[in-house]
């Protein structure tokens, strides 16, 4: 088949430890004091846990656990093989599995967030392939403590942008008590990354409108929904105005959704707009500027031109889009299933320019066509 | 029988309209308000319909607006009727603190503390009356700044929180910047039950939305006990030793089992918070008092003391409130009769002469009229 | 008297071992270097106080701030998690009544050796205990 993409830069790829006791590793002693017990126990460590059994019993992709049989990326030589070089990706993002520490206990959340990005630096981010960038997890309970890690572990230089996904305050993402981690946010100059997922646990809020959601199926079709309340959030109170340096990337939400979120916002806002004295542009200009959609899991149509025709509703979102595969979970996009959906005169800026702007590299990107690197 | 001077730490003030109110709002948000007069709440809406139509004492209704909105009448049928030297204001109770708009929410806020410093100390100038501080608390940089723009006024006695703005038990420690703010200002917190039934995040009673007034008064000091544990197990009082905490409006039968409860727990739960160095009831006998309202009524009067000395040393806890003029007030000879007669100079008067931020100015006190002819 | 009660590398470093002695149930613990030996019943209910862990006392200074204190042992009760220090048996949670009776013990040529006292004359069980506690 010919190549007829540019090198992919993969924001979401979703790396995990082979068990927790990887992770408790890198607790400091004090809390693994209080979290484990002797090693000849078998009583469980369960720091995290999973919200809805997945139909399989694993919300991943039957064929991506390793030789070994450990989780589905958790092994790095697996990865390689079936996303890495596969897809040709000249970088990819390392973004936790996925990125939410749903423990209640503030200051426990904080360790294991720490403990969470002292393993990812040191087991992934240390291996010699430069594809590999990761994110940071920013812990949630508390601002502070949020702003305090961007600051720590976002001088490691593969790191490239900072992921707020567990909702630990129980406030839009855009509400003021949150500035904290965008200053350092700023001042690191790292994106904030945003992931589904994170309004569910600790009771804090509600990953959909209207209830819980019982079963994968329900909360999956409307895993958007706190997401892009947080969007909105963003745009209405003004984080922008504060900072504005700061980027915003949201991913795994879809696509279609855009359209219905500038369009209400465009129709409402000037019958409310005295409410926000504060933002001095309109907030679908904010958007566009701003924010960044990864473009997975795209939703299916029944014509493949379809989702094109519904993003040109608003125009001008291939500027907006960035891949992702959001490998190895159970929906990940191929980018070809991708790319046949988009003009091709999208391809660069979706699968390369738009993430090569938005994120922290440490280096520059190469020539837009150059070969893969080698392994 | 009580002839003795009382100190009542709980009358409920109002304004007579929302716009005496909105008069004292800042000129940027009396426009976004005014312009909106016909659909903005300023305050959540009540919930539980009230078997006479009213929360409050029927009595207490009057031509000129809402009940406990006329100084007139407060000073019939409270201030004058009864030899109080001192009664403490406490709005409404406070729900202007937690309507959606976290910034307007504020400014009503400050709106209200102006209104009350304005209308009930200024201008009646009646020298037994003090008011508390409504503290912002959706925003807590909010209400550090209202404590640090009022809280040396003499005539304030406590930062009053009612409102639960991030949904969180109020020992968290994202509201701790306003504990230091009033610790600093020599204030008690004073927190009146209520707060978690508008809609913020947090929940009212454990399990569920109560349908009826007799369902949610059933179990109603739930939340507000859940607050004081908070303080406890957040290590508040070791972080703020001088800090005084009042709750207000939750009864008392149901201290020794709070005190019993966290005390045979905490052997095996002070490893999982060992900044709780004391034993949690040493703590609550320190830090914390307790209005006496609204006192339960037990079969045999004698039930009730029995009860509160099993605890041990409640006379020094309990400050009287009359909660003046809500439907379930307590009549101040009622209480005098069901506490024993010894702890009654304690539970009127010296208790919370220990207790709240009295101005030392003693001009102030010599202008107190002389009592009313004793109950 | 003190009895030998085995070599101190047949202890786990840290763990309690349940030994019988005179009669009694004594949970053995060996940890940097000391021995301690503390009565195998539990002061809240009777439980089995020395079957459980031991662990480095934790303590706290400031809400969310945790320290080890690696200089205190406690013994951990597998029932209700009730903690007691390991040297001195009293609860470790602060001025409490509750506390275990310790017996002198050390290491002496790589050996255990703890004194339980004379011999009881007849078992000192949990359950003896339990009925006639007051």
């Amino acid at each position: 088949m010919p190549r007829k993409l540019p090198p992919i830069i993969d924001l979401d790829v979703h790396h995990t430890w082979k068990s927790e006791a990887d992770l408790i590793r890198y607790l400091p002693r004090k809390w693994r004091e209080l979290v484990e017990l002797p090693p000849d126990t078998k009583l469980p460590v369960d720091a995290i846990g999973v919200l809805y059994a997945h139909a399989r019993g694993v919300n991943k992709r039957m064929d991506a656990f390793s030789e070994e049989g450990h989780r589905p990326g958790s092994d790095y030589e697996t990865m390689r093989t079936q996303l890495l070089d596969k897809l040709e990706v000249e970088r990819a993002v390392l973004t936790f599995d996925v990125g939410q520490i749903g423990v209640a206990n503030p200051y426990l959340q904080t360790a294991l967030a720490r403990a969470a990005n002292d393993w990812s630096i040191d087991e992934w981010l240390s291996i010699p392939d430069e594809r590999l960038y990761g994110a940071l997890i920013v812990p949630s309970h508390s601002p502070e403590e949020g702003a305090a890690e961007i600051r720590r572990a976002g001088q490691n230089d593969r790191i490239v942008e900072a992921l707020l996904v567990t909702n630990g305050v129980g406030r839009p993402f855009g509400h003021p008590i949150w500035d904290p981690v965008y200053e350092a946010a700023v001042e690191m100059d790292l994106p904030i990354a945003m992931h589904p997922g994170g309004d569910q646990w600790v009771h804090t809020t509600q990953a959909a409108a209207g209830g819980i959601p019982m079963s994968r199926f329900e909360f999956h079709t409307l895993s958007p929904q706190a997401n892009v309340f947080h969007i909105a959030s963003y745009l209405l109170y003004g984080v922008f105005e504060r900072f504005p340096q700061l980027k915003l990337v949201v991913v795994e939400n879809g696509v279609t959704w855009i359209p219905h979120l500038l369009l209400r916002l465009e129709s409402q806002f000037d019958a409310h707009r005295r409410e926000f004295p504060w933002l001095r542009r309109r907030p679908t200009e904010v958007f566009r500027e701003h924010v960044r959609i990864a473009t997975h899991p795209l939703e299916l149509t029944p014509k493949p031109d379809a989702i094109f025709e519904c993003l040109e509703a608003v125009g001008g979102l291939e500027d907006v889009l960035v891949f992702a595969s959001d490998y190895p979970h159970w929906d990940t996009d191929d980018p070809f299933f991708v790319a046949q959906r988009f003009p091709e005169s999208w391809w660069p800026k979706i699968f390369r320019d738009n993430a090569a702007a938005a994120c922290r590299w440490p280096t520059p990107l190469g020539p837009r066509h150059a070969a893969r690197v080698a392994a | 029988m009580y002839d003795g001077p009382i100190i009542d730490i709980d009358v409920h003030h109002r304004w007579t309209s929302e716009q005496e109110l909105i008069d004292y709002l800042e000129p940027d948000w009396r426009e976004v308000v005014e312009r909106q007069r016909s659909s903005v709440h300023l305050e959540p809406p009540a919930l539980f319909h009230h078997t006479r139509g009213s929360n409050k004492r029927v009595d207490a209704h009057y031509d000129g607006g809402p009940p406990g909105s006329s100084y007139e009448l407060n000073c019939e049928q409270w201030l004058d009727a009864y030899p109080v030297e001192r009664a403490v204001l406490t709005y409404d109770i406070g729900g202007v603190s937690v309507i959606p708009n976290p910034f307007l929410a504020s400014a009503l806020c400050r709106a209200a503390n102006d209104w009350s410093l304005d209308r009930w100390i200024a201008q009646p100038n009646d020298p037994r009356l003090y008011s508390s501080l409504l503290v912002p608390t959706q925003i807590p940089a909010d209400g550090v700044r209202e404590i640090e723009r009022l809280g040396a006024h003499p005539r304030i006695v406590e930062a009053l929180v009612v409102g639960n703005g991030l949904g969180k038990p109020f020992g968290h420690p994202l509201y701790h910047p306003i504990y230091a703010a009033a610790a600093e200002h020599g204030l008690p917190i004073a927190i009146h039950n209520g707060g978690d039934l508008w809609n913020t995040g947090s929940q009212y009673l454990g399990g569920g939305m109560p349908g009826t007034r007799f369902e949610f008064h059933s179990a109603a000091p739930q939340s507000t006990i859940h607050h004081l544990a908070s303080f406890i197990t957040h290590g508040v009082f070791e972080k703020f030793p001088t800090l005084k905490l009042v709750i207000v409006e939750i009864g008392v039968a149901w201290v020794p089992w709070f005190l019993w409860k966290l005390d045979s727990q905490y052997a095996t739960l002070r490893r999982e918070s060992p900044w709780v160095k004391r034993l949690p009831s040493e703590y609550f006998y320190e830090h914390v008092r307790l209005s006496s309202q609204p006192l339960e009524v037990s079969p045999d009067k004698n039930q009730l003391i029995e009860l509160l000395e099993s605890a041990g040393g409640l006379e020094n806890i309990l400050l009287f409130a009359s909660d003046y003029p809500h439907w379930d007030t307590d009549d101040p000879s009622y209480v005098a009769r069901q506490l024993p007669r010894s702890w009654l100079p304690k539970v009127f008067y010296q208790n919370a002469l220990e207790t709240l931020r009295w101005p030392s100015d003693a001009a102030l006190l010599d202008r107190v009229p002389a009592a009313a002819a004793a109950v | 008297m003190f009895v030998d009660v085995g070599a101190a590398e047949e202890f786990a470093e840290g763990r309690p071992r349940v030994i019988q002695l005179a009669g009694r149930e004594i949970g053995v613990t060996l940890w940097q270097g000391e021995v301690f030996a503390l009565r195998n019943i539990c002061p809240h209910q009777y439980g089995p106080v020395c079957g459980g862990y031991a662990m480095p006392m934790l303590l706290g200074d400031a809400d969310g701030v945790l320290e080890v204190d690696d200089d205190r042992l406690v013994i951990v009760c597998p029932w209700h998690g009730w903690e007691f220090d390991a040297r001195t048996g009293r609860a470790a949670w602060g001025p409490s009544a509750y506390r275990l009776k310790t017996f002198p013990a050390r290491i002496e040529d790589g050996r255990v050796l703890v004194d339980a006292g004379p011999a009881q004359p007849a078992a000192k069980t949990a359950e003896a205990v339990a009925g006639t506690a007051d």
